[in-house]
This record gives structure tokens, sequence and C-alpha cells, in this order.
């Protein structure tokens, strides 16, 4: 056993003791003549168990090292004599002095064919390269596995390919000339595309096969991916001749003037050059090619093509060309994720149309001021058949042409924008923009929900009920002063439900959920507890007169009482009454039995809830009276009028006073005690109106004059048993005027004030101490779901609150408060 | 039992008690069976003392190491708890299993000595296919679908697909084939009846191919066959190609336990079906010729055994050192043919398919070279070996065996490393560091100090063959080797020779001052002493120890330190060393004869020992600095 293990060890050692130098010449000839062959191509009848075994044995030898080099030497040498002297013939003195010279049309054609011979022999020369050298490789296998683990050396194909890369490609191609193949290559290929480029037929494959090489080869012999030559001989000439072309193909494509065809031009070069780069260059420079299309072509032409008079976006927008639009923003998208010319164009336009809306309204709404308001008089009850207030109907419009932009942009938005998400916020800022720089957008808004939820949604469906809701809402959306459209809206449904108006009491109620889920709960609270001051006002009703009847009343003629109950927080007194400041008023003066009555109401409604205190609102009431008309012709006439409350304390009046005679202005005030303003606009529903003219007024004149005289018209005449008889303004819900805008104004400010200093001791109670900024930004932060406030409001209500001692001044530096407790 | 989830105690033991159960009623197979044979016990018990050269035995033997013995033991448990982390690391290549989340594969964890073999263990987990048939299954399932190099010898075509595959692959595998091959041998195309699904065949056919079972069958809409169908057709071609298992095997493909454990059986009765092939065709047709005439052998390419290449390997002349040259340059071919004797050759038929997994081969058939054409005679493919080690490459090749003694190992090693065949190489590395370590192991040298065994190989040849074929664990084998039998080489010109070697080999690799081959034996002299030193005195010996190495590492350094701690020792062990160099190979005997007079006690007489091999190791390298 020890003997064969000691014999066979021998070989080995034998040769690394003595370096039998025939025996590793006789080694080298085989194998190198051999390798000649293979690159002759006339290796099929060698032998692959024989080569290898020559390349071994000298490996054992311990000659690996001198092979390696050797082999080196041989193909250095074939290579400088044969494959170089190969290449550059092909390359013919067109191609030389073409280099320089960018375009050169007359030796277009020459330049070509010269250049496709040129590199079909350079692919030619790669190609036979690599074949044998994948063959001298496998011979070389033990070699490459010994030398270049133990020696921390390239192996033999590594090396090999870096010298191509230096005798072939980096050789100079003329002994005068100073440019190399790689020079030549690198022109002609992008020569090559240029003529694509304009249009014409090459051949793809063939370049392709050379950039295969290009990539193939590493400027270092380590081989990392970013040596590769293709990267740092030939791309950047690639990307640099193409900013060149687009930077001048974007002028070309501008000064045509029509951002249509640009934006279809620019996206046909930009799939053209994603198709480059997979069939005929490489997948490598797709990303960059894109960079420099972006770039050159896109980024620096985009906005002056949105831009462009006459066919640029604003013109796409006008006339709905979304698939142009989706055109636009693709480009955009590419060179900006946020699309800023775009969106600027966008919003720009949506601008200019909101503004157009609003100035239409305004213009509508004083049109005819003066003479919509006298029409509305007396007949706010047919306003539904005549165009009678101008100002209601342009508020409507308003919202009606506001939704059609909103509907316009959202198409758009979705078809071409792909429902962007920067898209749709910048047109929801836009339109919130327009909408509140109209003043008047809580209002409007509010009046278009009154007027459908009066008249507009008679005879719909549930789901175009639906529909209609939601479109406002998405306005409502929009609203920043929701506190404002909150009061509108509050007055408007008020009257609503008092005057009994409202079409559906579901609808109503949908409205309410729509806002909840829009708004938030605390907004709708209000809305809420009116309805429900409504229901148990019902029940009151019924309870009361359950309790009159049983009370046995005497009275001989029991008059109806219908009430409704209000808790005063809830409705919008203000807007009610019409108490202005603090000016004492004293309350109306009721006939008896309407005092009886009210006096026993108040008796039972104080016997249920203690502690309350009910306030009479009489301008917010009506009532039916029969009234009995003694015509001069000895007929008696009975009509039943429906008229407010004040009218009926003013006509009970008359029943006291003498057929024929009149009381003066003054006297019905005397005696009733009712303000200037309801006793005024009464005294002209009775008087004035020419349908229903109860009282005959002297002198016969518009105006109510306190000197005025009035007496009752027993020959009022009316086709109808029943008589409606409106109050002048106030009944209906229509625009405010200048003052009533005003008093709103105010009234909103006085209640911002003070939800800002509920939110500023809500907010300090919290933190105990907080810088001025932060608190500023809390406040704003916890309002903007109800209103933007001021700035300067809230400083000075924090310094109110700072008098007031539930705050104060902790530090200067950065100023900070502290909460009181 | 794979859930990621850890299971309670209680749940545990209900899995272990049903898995018993199963076992009981035969439905799996246990991983760790019970053995009471004399071989397992003496496998334990060689386990226990580390003694690599019995394992190594005793799993050529074919013991089965996975099994357990009275006390639930198994090898590898003993080898991962006693500490052994050679016998360890012989197990687990050997195919021991040690899993996770198995009870005696966490048992083996928990029960490791130290986390050298702990992490050995876990490098071996389950996850990684220990299976030692894996590779060549691997190979033969890669055979149906490779195209490069063209190997098929056969076309099955079944409607409008057609199978390329190996005509002694489905000969060896089904007796159907057989029989039907043997008739016809030079059929080169077969249309399959049309009554069978062609899903059916080529699952059938990727079984034959030790290909992995499994339930889809790709039936279903659009194949035109529903599952039943493909599924009668799969029994029914079972039965036509005798191959009775197939359909067991895909039916338990669902339960993941049972079918690893079938999966195992399968390719073990794979592997033997073709063992068997393989003897009773390649090697009962291989020719003996004489080496002049190979050259004029002349097989036709339709053959009965489908070979489609000639191996030759030819024979040594004689026993001289001229002639062993000789025949490892066979192609010089004066130089034989002067010499009276007639040599022979030996000339196996074999097969491209299952060559290619030498890459060496694998690159011949792809190349275009001459190998590489087909023609009417099958090309004869020298191999730069002898015909036995040649044979034992072959079945390696053919069916992943490589049991060959410790004599025929060097040139398996040379071998495979010429045909680049990485496992055979480590396998021939093992066997030389296994067998060859002869009375190595620690509890034996703890006996045997100082004895002048005769050894059994040339370990100077060993360690530069392993240079030379940079196996690594060769390296530290013949390091330990060295360090064990320090006495008997350190004054041989020839180790110091070797030191230089391991030093030039070094320094033309790289700028650096250590010797890798002296570090190694140190190591491993630090090992070896380390045993006995007492508990009072191993600290200050590792110390010391930790110095020599520092010592050694900035030999060229020179500096103050090293110098006088070097007089230290020296004065230290002055009388031991001059007795030594006087007496040469004997010094152990002197310092027996030293350690009745001065000292008295084993402890000290070992930590003398371990001092003068220290000393003489930073001698030797003194003098070859000075030479270098």
């Amino acid at each position: 056993m020890a003997m064969r293990a000691r014999q066979k060890i021998r070989a080995p050692r034998r040769g690394l003791n003595t370096n039998k130098n025939d025996d590793f010449e006789t080694n080298w000839e085989g194998l190198s003549t051999s390798l000649k062959k293979i690159h002759t191509k006339d290796a099929s009848n060698l032998s692959f168990e024989q080569l290898y075994r020559n390349a071994y044995n000298i490996v054992l030898m311990m000659r690996g090292e001198e092979l390696y080099e050797r082999v080196k030497m041989l193909e250095q040498g074939w290579l400088d004599t044969e494959v170089q002297k190969r290449v550059t013939v092909a390359v013919s003195s067109v191609l030389l002095q073409a280099m320089d010279q960018a375009e050169i049309q007359d030796q277009e054609n020459e330049r070509r064919d010269n250049g496709e011979r040129f590199l079909n022999v350079l692919k030619e020369a790669w190609e036979d390269h690599q074949v044998s050298m994948g063959m001298i490789t496998d011979v070389l296998m033990y070699m490459d596995r010994v030398v270049s683990a133990d020696h921390k050396k390239p192996s033999i194909y590594v090396t090999s390919m870096a010298l191509f890369r230096d005798s072939v490609l980096q050789s100079v191609v003329r002994a005068d000339a100073d440019s190399t193949v790689a020079d030549v290559l690198k022109s002609t290929v992008l020569f090559m595309i240029q003529l694509e480029r304009s249009g014409q037929m090459i051949n793809r494959l063939l370049i392709r096969h050379c950039i295969y090489m290009l990539e193939g080869l590493y400027e270092t012999i380590t081989e990392e991916e970013s040596s590769k030559l293709y990267l740092t001989m030939f791309e950047p000439a690639f990307l640099e001749t193409s900013r060149v072309f687009y930077k001048a193909e974007g002028r070309r494509l501008l000064e045509t003037g029509d951002a249509a065809t640009f934006c279809k031009a620019a996206s046909d070069r930009i799939a053209e050059e994603r198709a480059r780069c997979t069939s005929t260059l490489s997948p490598l420079s797709e990303p960059k090619i894109k960079d420099v299309l972006d770039k050159e072509l896109i980024g620096s032409n985009i906005a002056e093509v949105i831009n462009l008079e006459g066919t640029g976006v604003k013109n796409m927008l006008d006339n709905d060309r979304t698939d142009v639009l989706r055109n636009v923003y693709v480009l955009s998208a590419r060179v900006d994720s946020k699309k800023t010319p775009l969106t600027a164009a966008v919003q720009k336009r949506i601008v200019e149309m909101g503004d157009e809306i609003n100035k239409s309204a305004i213009a509508a709404a004083q049109a005819q001021p003066t003479r919509s308001a006298e029409k509305t008089a007396g007949s706010g009850k047919k306003s539904a058949e005549k165009p009678v207030n101008l100002q209601t109907m342009s508020a409507i419009k308003w919202v009606d042409d506001v939704l059609g932009l909103k509907t316009k942009f959202d198409k758009i938005w979705e078809e071409s924008f792909r429902s962007d998400p920067t898209m749709q916020s910048a047109i929801t800022t836009s339109f919130s923009e327009f909408i509140n720089s109209n003043t008047r957008s809580s209002e409007y808004l509010s009046l278009f929900f009154d007027e459908n939820l009066k008249k507009g949604i008679k005879g719909k469906t549930d789901a175009e009920i639906d529909a209609l809701l939601d479109n406002g809402i998405t306005l409502l959306r929009y609203v920043k002063d929701k506190d404002l459209f909150e009061a509108y809206y509050k007055k408007h449904l008020s009257r609503r439900l008092l005057m009994k108006r409202s079409v559906s009491m579901d609808a109503e109620r949908q409205m309410i959920s729509k806002m909840k889920m829009e708004v938030g709960n605390q907004f709708t609270q209000r809305l809420e507890s009116m309805f429900k001051d409504m229901t148990v006002s019902e029940d009151l009703t019924a309870n009361y007169k359950e309790h009159i009847r049983q009370a046995g009343d005497p009275d001989q003629k029991p008059v109806d009482l219908e009430i409704n109950v209000l808790t005063s927080t809830m409705w919008p007194m203000e807007a009610m009454s019409t108490i202005k400041g603090d000016e004492v008023q004293l309350p109306c003066v009721f006939p008896k039995e309407i005092d009886n009555l009210k006096q026993s109401f108040e008796q039972f409604y104080l016997s249920k809830h203690n502690g309350r205190k009910l306030s009479w609102q009489a301008s917010m009431g009506t009532a039916d009276i029969r009234a009995t008309f003694h015509r001069s012709s000895g007929k008696v006439q009975r009509h039943e009028l429906n008229v407010s409350t004040y009218a009926m304390v003013i006509l009970l009046l008359f029943n006291d006073v003498p057929e024929g005679e009149s009381l003066t202005y003054e006297e019905i005030q005397a005696r009733t005690r009712i303000p200037d303003h309801d006793l005024i606009r009464n005294l002209q529903s009775l008087a004035v109106a020419p349908k229903t003219r109860v009282l005959k007024k002297d002198p016969m004149s518009k105006d109510v004059k306190p000197t005025d005289r009035f007496v009752f018209n027993n020959d009022f005449q009316s086709p109808f048993m029943k008589v409606r008889i409106g109050v002048v303004s106030g009944s209906a819900n229509k625009v405010e005027n200048q003052d009533q805008r005003k008093e709103t104004e105010k009234r909103m400010n006085d209640e911002r004030g003070g939800s800002i200093e509920a939110a500023v001791v809500r907010i300090m109670k919290q933190r105990k101490t907080l810088v001025h900024s932060k608190l500023m930004s809390e406040v704003l932060s916890q309002l903007s779901a109800r209103f933007v406030p001021d700035v300067n409001m809230i400083k000075r209500r924090i310094e109110s609150l700072i008098d007031r001692e539930y705050l104060e001044r902790v530090g200067e530096d950065p100023p900070t408060y502290g909460y009181v407790a | 039992m794979s859930e990621p989830t850890v299971l309670r105690k209680d749940q545990l033991e209900i899995s272990l008690h049903n898995e018993k159960k199963l076992i009981k009623e035969g439905a799996i197979k246990d991983d760790n069976p019970l053995d009471l044979s004399d071989p397992f016990r003496e496998l334990c018990a060689a386990c226990r003392k580390g003694d690599l050269k019995v394992c190594q035995e005793k799993i050529s033997e074919g013991v089965n190491i996975n099994a357990r013995d009275p006390y639930d033991y198994t090898p590898l448990i003993l080898a991962s708890l006693c500490g052994h982390y050679e016998v360890a690391q012989l197990l687990l290549e050997s195919g021991a299993l040690c899993e996770r989340d198995t009870f005696q594969g966490e048992r083996c964890l928990y029960n490791a000595l130290n986390d050298r073999i702990r992490n050995l263990l876990l490098e071996y987990d389950y996850s990684k296919s220990t299976d030692p048939i894996q590779p060549l299954a691997a190979h033969i399932s890669s055979l149906i679908t490779r195209d490069h190099p063209v190997t098929s010898d056969i076309v099955v075509t079944a409607e409008d697909e057609s199978l390329y595959l190996h005509k002694f692959i489905l000969s060896a595998r089904s007796p159907y084939f057989r029989t039907k091959l043997a008739a016809a041998p030079d059929t080169i195309t077969w249309k399959l009846p049309n009554t069978i699904p062609p899903q059916a065949f080529a699952a059938a056919i990727k079984y034959l191919y030790f290909g992995e079972a499994s339930r889809e069958l790709r039936s279903g809409p659009g194949t035109g066959f529903t599952e039943s169908e493909v599924f009668t057709g799969i029994d029914r071609i079972a039965k036509h190609l005798e191959i009775d298992t197939l359909v067991d095997s895909i039916l338990d493909s669902g339960d993941r336990r049972l079918a690893r454990q079938r999966r195992t059986a399968e390719l073990t009765k794979g592997r033997d079906q073709l063992e068997e092939w393989f003897r009773s065709n390649v090697l009962h047709n291989k020719l003996v010729v004489e080496t002049s005439k190979a050259g004029d052998v002349k097989w036709d390419r339709n053959n009965a055994i489908f070979a489609d290449v000639l191996l030759q390997a030819d024979e040594l002349l004689g026993d001289t050192d001229e002639y062993s040259n000789g025949a490892l340059q066979p192609g010089d071919c004066a130089d034989t043919g002067s010499k009276e004797q007639r040599q022979k050759s030996v000339l196996f038929p074999c097969h491209r398919a299952m060559l290619l997994r030498s890459e060496f081969f694998h690159t011949m058939f792809s190349s275009q070279f001459r190998e590489a054409h087909l023609e009417d005679h099958l090309h004869i493919i020298n191999v730069d070996c002898s015909p036995d080690v040649l044979e034992i490459i072959l079945m390696f090749l053919y069916t992943e065996r490589a049991d060959f003694p410790l004599d025929v190992a060097v040139d398996v090693l040379f071998a495979a490393d010429m045909l680049f065949i990485e496992k055979l190489k480590t396998k021939a590395a093992v066997v030389i560091s296994t067998l060859g370590s002869g009375n190595m192991s620690q509890a034996e040298a703890a006996k045997t100090r100082g004895t002048t065994e005769e050894d059994d190989l040339d370990i100077y040849a060993i360690i530069r063959a392993a240079w030379m074929t940079r196996v690594q664990r060769l390296e530290e084998f013949a390091a330990r080797y060295l360090a064990y039998r320090l006495e008997a080489h350190i004054d041989s010109p020839e180790f110091a020779q070797l030191i230089q070697e391991s030093a030039s080999r070094i320094q033309g690799r790289q700028e650096t001052d250590s010797i890798e081959l002296l570090d190694d034996i140190r190591f491993y002299l630090g090992e070896r002493f380390r045993l006995r030193f007492t508990d009072a005195g191993l600290e200050e010996m590792m110390e010391e120890e930790a110095e020599q190495h520092a010592t050694g590492a900035i030999t060229n350094d020179g500096s103050i330190e090293e110098v006088i701690h070097g007089i230290e020792t020296i004065d230290l062990t002055e009388k031991g060393v001059e007795q030594t160099s006087q007496r040469g190979q004997d010094h152990d005997h002197d310092i027996r004869n030293l350690n009745g007079e001065i000292v008295g006690d084993e402890f000290d007489q070992d930590s003398m020992n371990y001092d003068i091999l220290m000393d003489k190791l930073d001698q030797i390298l003194e003098s070859l600095d000075l030479e270098a």
C-alpha cells in the first residue's frame, strides 16, 4: 500500500524538480500549432483530449503561468497581424473623411455602403475571435482553473477579449491618421442612426451585432458592468448626437405651431427610440435616451406647446379634445410628476371660465334689480310661472353653470388625465378658487337647494333627486365658508318649514344626511333640531286642542291654534325677527280674542314645561280669517283670507271701525305696536298689491307713508274663495340686498368670533402653554372645516381672551401663551 | 412535523406517539431503526472514540448510519456529544440526518459539545438535501430537457409531442424496454400507441429518469384528457413498462414525509438498477487490447449496449519510475515503444450522457473538436489514468458509488482533478484523510505517545498532491498527521524542504509572512498536547502557546522580545534539546529516561515535549529564513 502511494506520487514531483524544458516545448509546440488551426477554422480534426492533455501536463509541470503568457503572446500576434489588417483595410477613405462632418448629403449613399461593408468585416472578425477563444478556453480549462485561481489573473478568455479591444478596436486606422477603428465604428453607427431618424431603412441587425461586440468588451480587466465599452465609448456620443437632434427637432415641431401635431410627433419619436434601443442598440440605453427625449424634446418645449395660441390646451379644453389632451398629459407626466405647465394651463382656464360664470350671474342679478323687486312684491306665489325673481334665477343659473363646468372637467380628468390625483387636486383648487371668489356662492348654493326643494324636485324620481342633491353637495365641498352656507341654509330651511313650502320631507332629510356625510355631524346638528322642533310642535298642537276640548272652553268662537314652538338657539331668530341692535321693541298688541288664546296656551305650555319662556314671533305666523264684504249692492261676499299674523291683527282692527271710517298709519301703529318695518310691508300687501287689496289707501301710491289713511275695502274682488295674501318680501326666499348682506356678515363675524374663542380655549385647556404660531395653526386647522378664519380676527380674539384673563402671556421670544385655569 | 410553529410538550408527545404507532403499523418507515448488529456497535464505539478510520470502514461496509443503539443514540449524536468534529463531518457527508424539528435532530443539536460542531450540524439541515444519491438523480432528470450536447439516441413520439430519450436508461430502468431493445437495439424511433395519454407517458418517463413524482399531471381543459383518464393511463403504462411503484409514488406525493421516504427508496432502487446494468453491460463489455492496437478497435454506432463513446486507459508498465512516467504521458509513443514489454490498454464502452457529469467531458462534447463530431465508429478517448482508476471513476459517474481502497486514492484524486469531478475529489480526500489517519485519533494518541509505528502512506507525497489538486481538507489532514508524529519527522531534511516549499507557495501568492503548513502544524500540536495538561497548567500553556503563535507569526521581525523568549525556552529544555538532537528520532525515549531523574510527572513530560517540538519548529524556521 505504502509503496503504491509513493510510487504514484512521484510523477508530478519529477516535473516539479527537474524542469524538462524539451517536454514543455514539445507540449507547447503541439498546442500552439493547434491553436493557430483553430483561428484559421481548421479545427474539426483536432482532438480535444490531446490538446487538453498537453495543457494539463504543462500545468502539472508547474509551468502554467508560462503557458498562460505564451498563449497570450500567440493571441496578440494573431490579432496584430491578421485581424487588424483585415479590419483596417475595410475602412474606406469616405468613412474617414466623413467622420468630422455631421451630414454630407451628396456622399450619403456611398458612405452608407462603405459603412455597412466595414461593419460587416468588423462583425465577422469579432465573431470569429469569440468562437476561437471559446474553443481555446475549453482546451485550456485546467490552466484557467489553476493559474487564474492561484495567481489572481483573469481567465485567458477575458485576457484575449482585452487583447481584441487593444489590438483591433483601438488600433489606428491609417498610419497618418489618428482615429482608431473604434472611432470609425462609432461615427458609422451614429451616421446610420441619423439615417434612420430621417426615415430611411438601415440594416438594424448588423448594427445590433456590432453593439453586441461593444457590450461584450470592457475597459478594465475586472469586467465591471459600468466599464463596458458600449457605455464608456459609444453611449455618450450617441446621447450627445441625440440631444442635438432632438433640440432641433423640438424647435422644428414648435414652428409648425400646432400642439396636436407636436404631441403626436413626440409620442412617435418616443416609441421609435424605444424600439431602436431594443432592436438596434442596447436596452441599457433605453432609460438614458428616454431622459434625453424628456429633457430636450418634451421638457423644454411642453410649456410652450401647452400655451400655444389657438391650438394649445385652452383650445383643447374648449373643444373637448380629450384624445389630444391625453397626449399632452402623457408627455407632461414623463417630464414632471407635478405637470406644472399643464396644471397651470388647466387651472387658468377653469378660473377664467368660472369667472365668466360669476360675472354673468352678477350681471344678470344687477340687470333689473329694481324691476325684479317690484315684480316679486305680491306675486311670490306665482314666481314659478314667471321669471319674476331674476336674482334668484341667476343664482340658480350660476349653480347650474358651475355644475356643468364641473361635469366637463370631470370627464376630461377621467378620459385624458387618467384620473391623476395631482390633476384632480389642481382642478379642485381652481374650482374652489373661483367659487370662493364669488362672495355670494354660499347664498347662491343655499338658494339652489331651496329652489329645488320647493319646486325643482316635483315629479322627479328618487334617483334624479339624489343626483341633483349630490351635485349640490359637490359644490358645497368647494365652498370655504361653510358656516355662512349653514346660516343661509338655516334661514331658508326655517322658512320652508314654517311656511310648509317643502315638497317632500324625505328629500329634506336626505339632504341633511348628505350634508352630514360631507361636512360632519356638528354642522347639521342645528338643522336636525329644527326638524325635531317641528314634530314636537305638531304633538303639542294636538295636545293643546285636546286640552281645550276637555276644559270645555266657553268661548263661542274658538280660534284654531296651530303652534310651532322653536328652540331659540337653533333657529335663525335674527333672520326672522326684525329687531335690530339693542332697540327695545314692545311686543305687538294682539286683539282680545287672540290675546286670550295666547294666554291660555302659555298657561298650558308652562304648566307642562316649567321655567321656560315663550316669546311670540308674530312676524312668522299666518292666520286664516273669514272676512265678510258688504257690497254696495247690498250683497254679502265672503272670502277666506290667508294672511300673516300681523295682517290679521291689522284687519281685526277694522272690525271695530265703523263702516266708511278710516284709520291712519299712525293710529294703526299706536294700537298694534307692530314694528314699522313689518307694518309697512303688511300694509303694502293689504293695500297696494293689486290682487289682494283688502284695504284701500288714501292717497293711492306705492309707498306707505305715516300720514296715509286706510279704509276697509268692501269692494274687494277675487275669483277665488280662498285668497292668499303674501307679505311683500321676506316671505319668499331670495337673494339678499346690500343691507341684508351687511347684516348677515356682521352676524357671521360675531358668530365666528365665538367659534374662534371657543377653539382657542379648547386648545389651550389641553396644552396649557403654547407658542403663538402653533396656536394659530391649530386654530386654523380646527376651524377649516367650517370656515377660513381671518388671522387678524384670531389675534384680536386672543387679545380679548387675555384681557378677560382666560389666557396669559408666558414668554416673549417666541411669544407664548399660557392657560389660566 | 414541518409546521413552523413550536409545539407544546404534550402536543409533541402526542405526535411522537402517533408516529410510533404509524411505524408499528408499517405505514411509514422509521428514520432511525433500532440496530443491534455488531458492525453498528463498532461504528458507535468508533464514534465515541473519534476513530475516523473505523468509521470510514464501517460506512463503506454499508452500515446504516442513521440507525440507533439500544439507548436511542445515533452515531451522529454520539460523535457530536463526544466532540469529534471530523467524525461528525464524515457522518454528515455520508448522509447522516440532522433535521431540525425532529426528535433525534434536536437532540443532536442540543447535545453538541461545542458551537463549532453545532454550526456544522446546522449547515447540514435537511433543507440542503443531503441525500447522497440526489446529484446523480438530478443529473439524470436533467437529461430529458438537456439539448446540448446531443446525447439522446431514441425519439419517442406521442401524438404531437416528442421525447428525446436514452436507450441505456430506459433499458436499465424498465424490464419492458430492456427486452424490447434487446430484440431490436438499433431502433431510433418509437411511436406510442395513441390510447395512452401523452401526459401519462411523460409522467412515466419522468419517473424513469429519477424525476420527482408530482400530482400535477397537466390534465384538465385544453389537454383533451381528464385527470382520471391520465391516471388510468399511468396505471396502464406502469403495468406495461413494468414499473410497479410509479402509481404509488404519485398517490403518495401528498404526504411530505411519506413521499420523502418513498423517494429515498426509489432513488436507491434506481441506483441499484443502474449499477447492475452498468456492471453487466459496461464493465462486462470492456476490452483488453495491446496499446499499440487500441486505435484499431472499431465499434459500430449501433451496438447492443448503446454505448456512444469508448474510453481508453493504459495499463502501467511495470513498477519502475521510468515506466510510470511513460504511462502518464502516453502521447510520448517513442518512449514506451522502445520498451520490450507490451503495454495493455483497456477500453470501456460508455455513454456520453453519463460522462457529462464531468466538466471535462461536458466541455469536450460541447466543443467543436473532433470528439464532438458523430461518426460511424465510436471515438476512442484516452483517459490518462490506470484502468482500475478509470473503472472507479465510471462507477462513480454512473452510480454515485465511490468506495475504493486507500492505495488508489491518490490516483483517483489526480484523475478526478484532471476530469473536473469535484465530488469524487472530495471523496478521495475523505478516503485518504480517514483511512490514512491510522492511529491518529485523539484517544489513541494519548496511549501511543512516542511510538514509532511504520507509516502506511507517504505524507510528503500526500501534502504535495493536496497542493497540486488544491484540496484544503487534505492539507489540513497532512498538517494534523505531521503534528501527531512530529517527533518522527521533525529532524528529517525532507520535512525542512516541505516547510520551504510551503513558504514559497505562499510567497508566490502574496507577500505574507506566515507559513500555512507550519501554522496548521502548530495548531494541531496544541490540540494534541492540550488534552493532557492539568487544569492549573492549562491556562498557562494556552498563554504560552498563544505567544508561541505570535512569535511564529512575526518570525521575520526579529523583535527583541522574541529573542529573549526564545532564549528562555531554550534554557528551560536545554538538556532535552541536546539529547534529542544527538539521538535523532528516538528523543521521546530519552525524555522518558530523563523523566525518571528530573521530573517524575507525566504532565511535566508532556509540556516539556511540547516545548521541545515548538522550539524545533522555530529552529527550522530560523535556518530556512537564513537561507531565504
